[in-house]
């Protein structure tokens, strides 16, 4: 009981310290400032939506992953050079959308499809865009691209969607 | 070891039911995991007949009780229930073990009332007065959905017509938090379950979901991309957010410890998904070995003794269960995101048509949510 309140104390104590570093930095770092696993992703566009009218989607096409993979296989880095090439330096903002087949679990899936997203805003990045114009959101399982439960489906349903802003 | 318990629970039945004539029964010492034999004599009075069928289901689903004849129980059941009032009594001989009244609807005065006999004569608290929620896409979208544990007062609770799913009860049952993607990113929305309101509390930039509560409520534990990976994060329903894991992989589905001091979660970082266990102060996670190779969505009992999660096998997924104290995981169920009820007994968990209710010790599970659709990821307040 008594270890309980220290926990939840300390818990509370570290909650207002990072509630100050938050203030800090725009860039949401994470609260020891370090980079270790990606780039920290700007302010949102709110409002844009990649499921709504304002965004352009299908415009580019996906890059697709392997089983239970995120990181972009060398044949589809082109997908990935396309984007860049085409809104590197218009200004313009993306939103990349991971999706993940349905064999996994809802929640691990959304994780998984994020990490798809983060791994193809890493590859935009290296590729010239700036970091502040990609944002990405992960829908999982949801909206396959088809619906049937075999090899084929599944590869086509493993994969990142880009979505232009309007 | 099971059977061999089995077959002297049944010896010790046999000898009980010869001995009936006898002046001295036999003493018969009631080991916790046996199951109490008790009477239920229903309730009477003018509004009698629903509490009835409700305390009837209620003591059957506990998992404690082997509902028996009169004869042969150990405690009766009884009661009536007229004007407002269920006037519930549990004897022992002539021995009162249990006398209360209850006042509210017959259904929910019947599951106080059956909550208090498993206490009085388990010790434990019990999962009656319960609420699950859980996701449904009968409308055409996952929308989150609340009922009783026994899936009586079925109720969709979102509209949004996006997409809401990951719901997680506070563990009293006064907030509900989701994942929402009506701002167009998946954010995690609290809802005041008594008053209705609705805030967006997490709304970094990139993926917010998964939020878990703490035991008293207060923080949510969740994941959060913003940093450019999907880590776990703390954040404080009063606001402020403390990120907790350090890692390349991706965590997902935090699980409390009932004490607050430790989390268990699911992390990818070396493959295939695999659970870890951090202290909620922070430092580095240690994997939790569950001899599976696939293992996401753990839910810590609230006696701390055990987890349920979900593993892979062959083409589809099974609940397993593990012993925290040592002792190997083990199947219980086909189906998915198990989690633990307030007895630390039972788990709800996704059939897809279906959410049931599992009595891990005896391994009995019902339906007691279907025709809503697709149903999955079930939440339990406790």
């Amino acid at each position: 009981m008594r270890f309980q309140t220290f926990a939840l104390l300390s818990i509370a104590a570290l909650l207002a310290l990072s509630g100050c570093s938050n203030k800090k930095n725009k860039q949401y770092a994470g609260v020891d400032g370090d980079y270790v696993s990606g780039t920290p992703l700007g302010e949102r566009t709110e409002g844009a939506n990649f499921m709504g009218t304002n965004v352009q989607r299908g415009q580019y096409a996906s890059v697709q992953f392997g089983y239970d993979s995120s990181s972009v296989a060398p044949d589809q880095e082109s997908k990935v050079a396309a984007v860049a090439d085409a809104l590197k330096g218009s200004g313009k903002t993306v939103i990349v959308a991971g999706f993940t087949d349905e064999r996994g679990t809802q929640e691990y899936n959304r994780s998984l499809g994020e990490k798809r997203a983060l791994a193809v805003r890493e590859a935009l990045i290296a590729k010239g865009m700036k970091a502040n114009n990609v944002q990405t959101v992960s829908f999982g399982s949801e909206m396959p691209v088809d619906p049937a439960s075999n090899d084929a489906a599944w590869a086509k349903n493993r994969r990142a969607e880009f979505g232009i802003v309007k | 070891m099971f059977p061999l318990r089995r077959i002297l629970t049944l010896l010790a039945a046999c000898l009980l039911g010869a001995s009936l004539q006898a002046a001295d029964a036999p003493t018969i010492t009631v080991r916790k995991s046996d199951a109490l034999n008790i009477a239920f004599t229903g309730i009477g009075g003018s509004e009698g007949a629903l509490a009835s069928k409700v305390v009837q289901n209620d003591l059957t689903l506990a998992g404690w009780f082997a509902l028996v004849q009169s004869g042969m129980a150990s405690f009766t059941v009884s009661g009536t229930f007229a004007g407002g009032v269920l006037q519930g009594k549990v004897v022992k001989g002539s021995e009162i073990v249990l006398s209360k009244n209850y006042t509210g609807s017959p259904r929910m005065a019947s599951h106080q009332f059956v909550d208090d006999i498993v206490q009085t004569l388990t010790g434990h608290k019990g999962i009656a007065t319960s609420t699950i929620a859980f996701v449904g896409n009968r409308s055409g979208r996952k929308e989150i959905y609340l009922a009783d544990y026994d899936g009586s007062n079925g109720r969709q609770l979102t509209h949004d017509n996006g997409l809401s799913v990951s719901p997680a009860l506070s563990p009293n049952g006064h907030r509900l938090a989701y994942t929402g993607y009506q701002a167009g990113y998946a954010d995690i929305y609290l809802i005041d379950l008594a008053t209705g309101a609705r805030l967006r509390l997490v709304k970094f930039p990139g993926t917010n979901s998964g939020a878990r509560f703490s035991p008293d409520g207060n923080l949510l534990a969740c994941s959060v991309s913003k940093d450019g990976n999907p880590e776990l994060y703390l954040v404080s329903l009063s606001g402020g957010a403390r990120r907790l894991t350090h890692t390349r992989g991706a965590e997902s589905s935090p699980a409390w410890s009932p004490n607050a001091a430790e989390l268990i979660y699911s992390c990818d970082e070396t493959g295939a998904p695999q659970l870890y266990k951090i202290s909620s102060t922070g430092g580095s996670g240690r994997l939790v070995p569950t001899g599976f190779g696939y293992c996401t969505e753990p839910s810590w009992s609230p006696d701390g003794q055990r987890l349920a999660f979900n593993v892979r096998s062959g083409g589809g997924f099974s609940v397993a269960v593990m012993d925290l104290n040592g002792g190997g995981a083990r199947i219980v169920a086909q189906g998915e995101n198990p989690v633990w009820g307030a007895d630390s007994r039972h788990v709800v968990y996704s059939t897809g048509s279906t959410i049931s209710l599992l009595d891990v010790p005896t391994g009995k599970s019902i339906p007691v949510i279907s025709g809503l659709g697709k149903v999955t990821e079930p939440t339990w307040t406790r």
